[in-house]
């Protein structure tokens, strides 16, 4: 398996009051075409950072990230939005759904950015609706959804482009122990049937190694990177 | 690159969204619009208005000399040899002088006065040939070379309220005084209506209505010589009037001893006049738009703001800067365009509901002066479309939204993604 993600040895810092914080000190590791992968840590451990640095939602102060073979620190801003556009899908916490927009509009929007037709957009979505098994709550704004529905909605969005990775941020940290493993469940499904590449921060150990393989971090520094057994990941 | 008309459509959607604030923002451009349309309208009517009664007040063929100058005061009558160097310039087709008599006054047989507020001896068929279109009679004939007894009527002078005062062959008494060689004297004579002018309307120099006429023999013979206070010219080429102008005063050896009235060159000073206006009250409109466009530019700031995390969902999920510069923008032409229409529509029809008003302010003037504008003729101005004036307030209009609407719409495209989404 060739690797789809790299990362050679990145730091990052921020300004906060004028004291520069270190959220990333140096962090190497590969991730592999087809890898379910979780980044696993408490709070302040700087996944959240590391996970914006592998969508190319941000750059690295120091070190390389190669995104499907290109360099995002040689990468300008529309190329970069170019290549969240067509290879990233991500999933958030809070879902990032647009309030205004109905499920199937919220789903469509990443084509209708990348200039489809009003009928090839539409079309897709449906389908994508369907798939994660919403098919008739495409006329619904978010806020007559529920959260797990919310997810799935935005799972959905993330996977319209048919991007290379999917990137979630604590997809389960709003929702429910149940709705949380049925996310979980839908993602790993995702990833089994369409071979695509899933990164997920969490701070839930059990989700963590629901997971190929696991990414520890703390302090902005990798602890460990652990491979996890089929056993568990099947709980 | 996203399609322009989902960017209009998301951009009406948003602002629908926002029903109350979208509308007071609208507003705005729809009062610097009506202010610029109404003043428009209404300032091209009223040069509209002017200028046909200009045209109607003179011919821009026929240059009006007098003796003297503003500055040195009316100078003595020309004379007919100086009347005769005029004829000789090469631009001027016909030259004839008019003779006023001082003081004179027109009277019924029954001693009624009639409103002949100035006599002129004139040469009758040159009048004609020089003012084809305003020297007609309404009634009876122009004397013929040998009637000398004769008098021909403005149309106010022989006429009230359009029902003559006197009738053609009736006679009438002209008394009309003189000075010669420092002696007064004065002189009545009896004379026959030959003739009633039709109606001039408009004030104006070539507006007879309150002028009586008699042959320039009669004038000569009753004033003890040939003389003229005015000469009127007629020339051939009317884009050469100012220069005709310039050789009449230069048959002249004394500057001051001549003054030429062009009406050509009076009509583009007005013109002139009525532009400086016009522009100092568009711009009076352009001001309220602009005012209008900082309503926009507070508006968006706050906009943007609210919907910071919108704009990093949007970079996120792959939208570009101009993407989401371009939707914002569009937000602000949305609104430009929609202020710009309907500030169209109601910039006529506020400029409709003003004339009426001024019209009914602008009373007509009572005095029965040489160029007072006539009884029963109150200014009327009818605001006039212009297609210019229209597609310009309309793209004024959209480009003070873009210029306003630029800075928000940048500040939300310089967001940053990852600041932008941790924004609540």
């Amino acid at each position: 398996m060739s690797a789809i993600l790299e990362v050679h040895d990145v730091r990052k810092s921020y300004r906060l009051g004028g004291i520069s914080v270190s959220a990333l000190s140096g962090i190497s590791f590969n991730v592999m075409k087809g890898e379910f992968l979780t980044i696993f840590g408490p709070s302040g451990s700087g996944k959240s950072t590391l996970l914006h640095l592998l969508g190319g939602l941000d750059r690295p102060d120091a070190g390389k990230i190669l995104i499907d073979g290109s360099d995002i620190l040689e990468l300008g801003d529309d190329d970069l939005a170019q290549l969240r556009l067509t290879k990233i899908g991500f999933v958030f916490q809070f879902f990032n759904l647009l309030p205004r927009l109905t499920a199937l509009e919220n789903v469509e929007l990443p084509l209708v950015i990348a200039g489809l037709s009003e009928r090839e957009t539409q079309e897709r979505a449906r389908k994508m609706l369907k798939f994660v098994g919403l098919e008739t709550r495409e006329k619904h704004r978010p806020h007559e959804l529920s959260g797990g529905e919310q997810q799935r909605v935005a799972i959905a969005r993330a996977l319209i482009t048919n991007p290379a990775i999917i990137l979630a941020d604590e997809p389960t940290g709003n929702l429910d122990t149940k709705t949380g493993r049925e996310i979980v469940q839908l993602m790993k499904s995702l990833n089994e049937e369409k071979k695509q590449t899933f990164i997920v921060v969490t701070h839930d150990p059990q989700i963590a190694q629901e997971a190929h393989r696991t990414v520890h971090l703390k302090d902005g520094l990798i602890e460990t990177i652990s491979e996890n057994s089929p056993q568990a990941r099947n709980q | 690159m996203m399609r322009v008309s989902k960017i209009l459509e998301m951009a009406a959607a948003n602002l629908k969204q926002r029903k109350l604030r979208t509308s007071l923002t609208t507003l705005g451009v729809i009062i610097g619009i009506t202010t610029i349309i109404g003043i428009a309208s209404l300032g091209e009517g009223f040069r509209f208005e002017i200028k046909q009664r200009m045209q109607s007040g003179f011919e821009l063929n026929v240059l009006i000399v007098f003796p003297g100058s503003l500055t040195a005061g009316f100078g003595e009558p020309f004379t007919r040899s100086e009347l005769d160097n005029i004829r000789n310039i090469s631009n001027v087709n016909l030259a004839t002088g008019m003779k006023t008599l001082a003081s004179a006054e027109v009277y019924k047989e029954n001693g009624t006065r009639l409103r002949a507020l100035t006599v002129a001896g004139v040469n009758f068929s040159e009048m004609q040939q020089m003012l084809p279109k305003r020297f007609i009679v309404a009634a009876g004939n122009f004397p013929s070379e040998n009637d000398t007894n004769t008098i021909v009527l403005g149309f106010r002078a022989g006429t009230n309220n359009s029902i003559p005062v006197v009738d053609v062959g009736e006679n009438v008494t002209m008394s009309a005084s003189f000075q010669v060689n420092g002696t007064k004297f004065t002189r009545n004579e009896t004379l026959t209506v030959a003739g009633i002018l039709v109606e001039g309307g408009t004030a104006g120099i070539t507006n007879f209505d309150y002028w009586a006429f008699i042959p320039s023999e009669k004038a000569a013979e009753m004033a003890g010589g040939e003389s003229y206070q005015i000469i009127l010219i007629q020339i051939n080429d009317t884009q050469k009037a100012s220069q005709t102008a310039r050789e009449v005063e230069n048959t002249f050896t004394n500057p001051y001893r001549v003054s030429v009235f062009v009406p050509s060159s009076f009509e583009q000073q007005v013109d002139n006049i009525l532009n400086l206006l016009q522009i100092f009250l568009t711009a009076i409109g352009a001001i309220s738009l602009l005012v209008a466009g900082i309503g926009i530019m507070n508006i968006m700031t706050v906009s943007v703001m609210e919907r910071t995390r919108e704009v990093g969902i949007l970079k996120a999920i792959g939208a570009k800067s101009r993407t989401v510069l371009s939707m914002f923008l569009a937000e602000a032409i949305t609104i430009g365009i929609i202020g710009g229409l309907i500030g169209i529509v109601t910039g006529y029809g506020v400029s409709y509901g003003l004339a009426s008003m001024l019209s009914s302010f602008i009373q007509p003037q009572q005095q029965n002066t040489l160029f007072s504008a006539p009884e029963r003729e109150p200014l009327v101005i009818t605001p006039k479309f212009t297609l210019e004036w229209t597609i310009g307030a309309f793209i004024f209009a959209i480009i003070i939204c873009i210029i306003f609407g630029l800075y928000p719409a940048r500040k939300a495209s310089k967001l940053n993604p990852v600041e932008a989404l941790r924004y609540e």
